[in-house]
């Protein structure tokens, strides 16, 4: 059965964007990213144009985020005032980041300086939470006590003014520091014309400190108002939000992150990040692959990531 | 037996006239005509492409060439090259002049067995007459421009919007004429608009006739409501679909928690 869809101008089979949602759900409920990563190219593969897919999937992402942030709030997996400083950064960094995509683009080869450090961040931040997940799990196996050594940068952002407590994650930082993190991964968010949820992850559990558990659903909470506040800007300036194909993907990305949250209570800390490790992977090697094989096509429509 | 005469000459003449029709059969004796049978496609929710028939008569023994497109304009695409001699991205962008989204053509025989080359450009039949057509920019030279034609069309084949057949139209004698027929799927990729069937009728690499029909494509219903709000009311159509997406997660949420499931 297909369905047509009035803003991407073509039909689709009803089962495929649902089935594309749960699974993007299904990692948003897990993981707390937004899942654009997968579902904007996929949506292109399957003949949606790209300006279209991009804006609709941040449509889709304001139902999963919200099915999500509320399933993990009912179990107090939400970092309230974490995720607000974070979204005050987030804010800053992608007005920020829009003017550095201009002053690239000016400079010439800015896919290729986009892309290249998308690579390379993606391909960073995988091996680190895999390896140090890895050794972890090992350690604990073993009955070995980790001792938590206070780094140097550490100790830099206990010396920030403003130091506040985060009750819900049981850290104490200078509000300066989420404002500031959230404010460079919304630069590279916007420059990358991804969500950041993969960069937002091991950022707020490696320099925050936080919770696995927390870090998923205050990262959702954060997806969500990120989500729809482009989900308006794309309807209001491109019109290239598409109701319909929303509607069809939220059905299945809704249910999926609540799956998620269920399995994602059912793991340890460490296997999320292992698994989590391991997708950032994944999709590294898939840009890879999509970098270095010649194309089928060598034109393609405006737009997309 | 005088006033029989003149009658006698007529008589002559026009059988003269008729000798001469009939070893020069001229310009055209059958008037070629062209009908599209499902002309106005309504696109509704279910909708997923349609079909075209077109049919007409023509003269006995003439070639047909069937032309189905858009009104031509602009199309601007994204290049894909090799930067750093090793990746494959997004380069630059492609302009193409007078070039139509939709391009569909059927022939009798093959193109450049049946027809000469300016006949082909002059009625833009075929991908090569359509590459001397259209303009492209940025391209440094004439071998540029074919490689660069010849991705766009590979491009719109796999988009299901151009499509050149040879051999699909059916012909059959009646009544002294040709009937034509030839039954075309519509792809739902095809955009709506206003569409124009052209027949040509082809006889010694010549066109000597054209006939014309229209299909008109159209978004109805509730997709059209969709569409027109999207466009001309984009702010409230973004605060629907938040209210939309907010709603949904929070009511698959409680559906959840009630049934357990976040627990």
């Amino acid at each position: 059965m297909y369905l047509y869809l009035p803003v991407a101008l073509t039909s689709i089979a009803i089962f495929l964007p649902i089935g594309l949602g749960l699974i993007v759900g299904l990692l948003s409920g897990l993981f707390g990213v937004g899942g654009g990563f997968l579902l904007t190219p996929l949506l292109i593969m399957f003949g949606i144009p790209p300006t279209v897919a991009a804006a609709t999937d941040s449509n889709q992402i304001v139902a999963a985020s919200t099915s999500g942030t509320y399933a993990h709030w009912k179990v107090g997996n939400v970092d309230f005032k974490m995720g607000l400083y974070l979204l005050l950064g987030g804010f800053l960094g992608g007005l920020i980041g829009v003017q550095a995509i201009k002053i690239l683009k000016a400079m010439g080869n800015a896919d290729f300086v986009i892309k290249v450090t998308y690579v390379l961040m993606l391909g960073i931040v995988g091996i680190y939470m895999f390896i140090e997940s890895l050794s972890n799990m090992r350690k604990k196996k073993v009955g070995e006590v980790e001792i938590e050594k206070e780094s140097r940068i550490g100790a830099f952002l206990k010396s920030l003014p403003f130091q506040t407590r985060f009750e819900k994650s049981g850290v104490t930082h200078s509000i300066l520091v989420p404002i500031f993190l959230g404010c460079l991964v919304g630069i590279l968010a916007a420059i990358m014309g991804v969500g950041g949820g993969f960069l937002m992850v091991p950022i707020m559990f490696y320099v925050l400190r936080m919770p696995m558990h927390v870090i998923v659903g205050t990262s959702l909470f954060q997806i969500l108002f990120t989500c729809i506040e482009v989900t308006f800007l794309q309807s209001y300036t491109n019109h290239t939000v598409d109701f319909t194909l929303a509607v069809l993907l939220l059905i299945g990305s809704t249910i999926g992150a609540q799956v998620g949250t269920v399995f994602g209570r059912k793991l340890k800390g460490e296997q999320l990040k292992i698994l989590l490790a391991v997708i950032v992977l994944a999709v590294t090697v898939k840009i890879v692959f999509e970098l270095t094989l010649e194309p089928s096509l060598l034109l393609s429509l405006k737009g997309g990531h | 037996m005088r006033y029989q005469k003149p009658i006698t000459n007529i008589s002559i003449i026009f059988s003269m006239i008729l000798f001469l029709l009939a070893l020069f059969p001229g310009e055209s004796a059958t008037q070629l005509t062209a009908k599209a049978n499902h002309d106005h496609i309504k696109i509704d929710f279910f909708y997923h492409g349609s079909t075209v028939g077109v049919s007409g008569i023509s003269d006995p023994g003439v070639d047909l060439v069937i032309k189905l497109t858009s009104a031509e304009g602009h199309q601007s695409l994204q290049k894909k090259g090799k930067v750093a001699g090793l990746l494959w991205m997004n380069v630059s962008e492609l302009e193409l002049e007078h070039v139509p989204s939709v391009y569909f053509l059927h022939s009798t025989k093959n193109i450049e067995d049946i027809l000469s080359r300016d006949e082909m450009d002059k009625y833009v039949i075929g991908y090569q007459a359509l590459e001397r057509h259209v303009e492209i920019t940025p391209v440094a030279n004439e071998e540029e421009k074919t490689k660069w034609f010849s991705e766009f069309i590979k491009f719109k084949e796999s988009s299901n919007l151009y499509s050149v057949s040879t051999g699909k139209i059916s012909v059959r004698e009646k009544d002294g004429g040709q009937d034509y027929f030839i039954l075309t799927n519509w792809p739902h990729q095809a955009p709506p608009g206003k569409y124009l069937v052209t027949v040509i009728a082809i006889k010694d690499k010549k066109v000597v006739e054209t006939a014309t029909a229209d299909v008109l494509v159209e978004q109805a219903g509730v997709v059209k409501s969709l569409a027109d709000m999207a466009k001309n009311r984009g702010a409230l159509y973004g605060i629907i679909s938040i209210a939309a997406a907010l709603g949904a997660g929070f009511s698959v949420g409680m559906i959840f928690r009630k049934s357990g499931g976040a627990h």
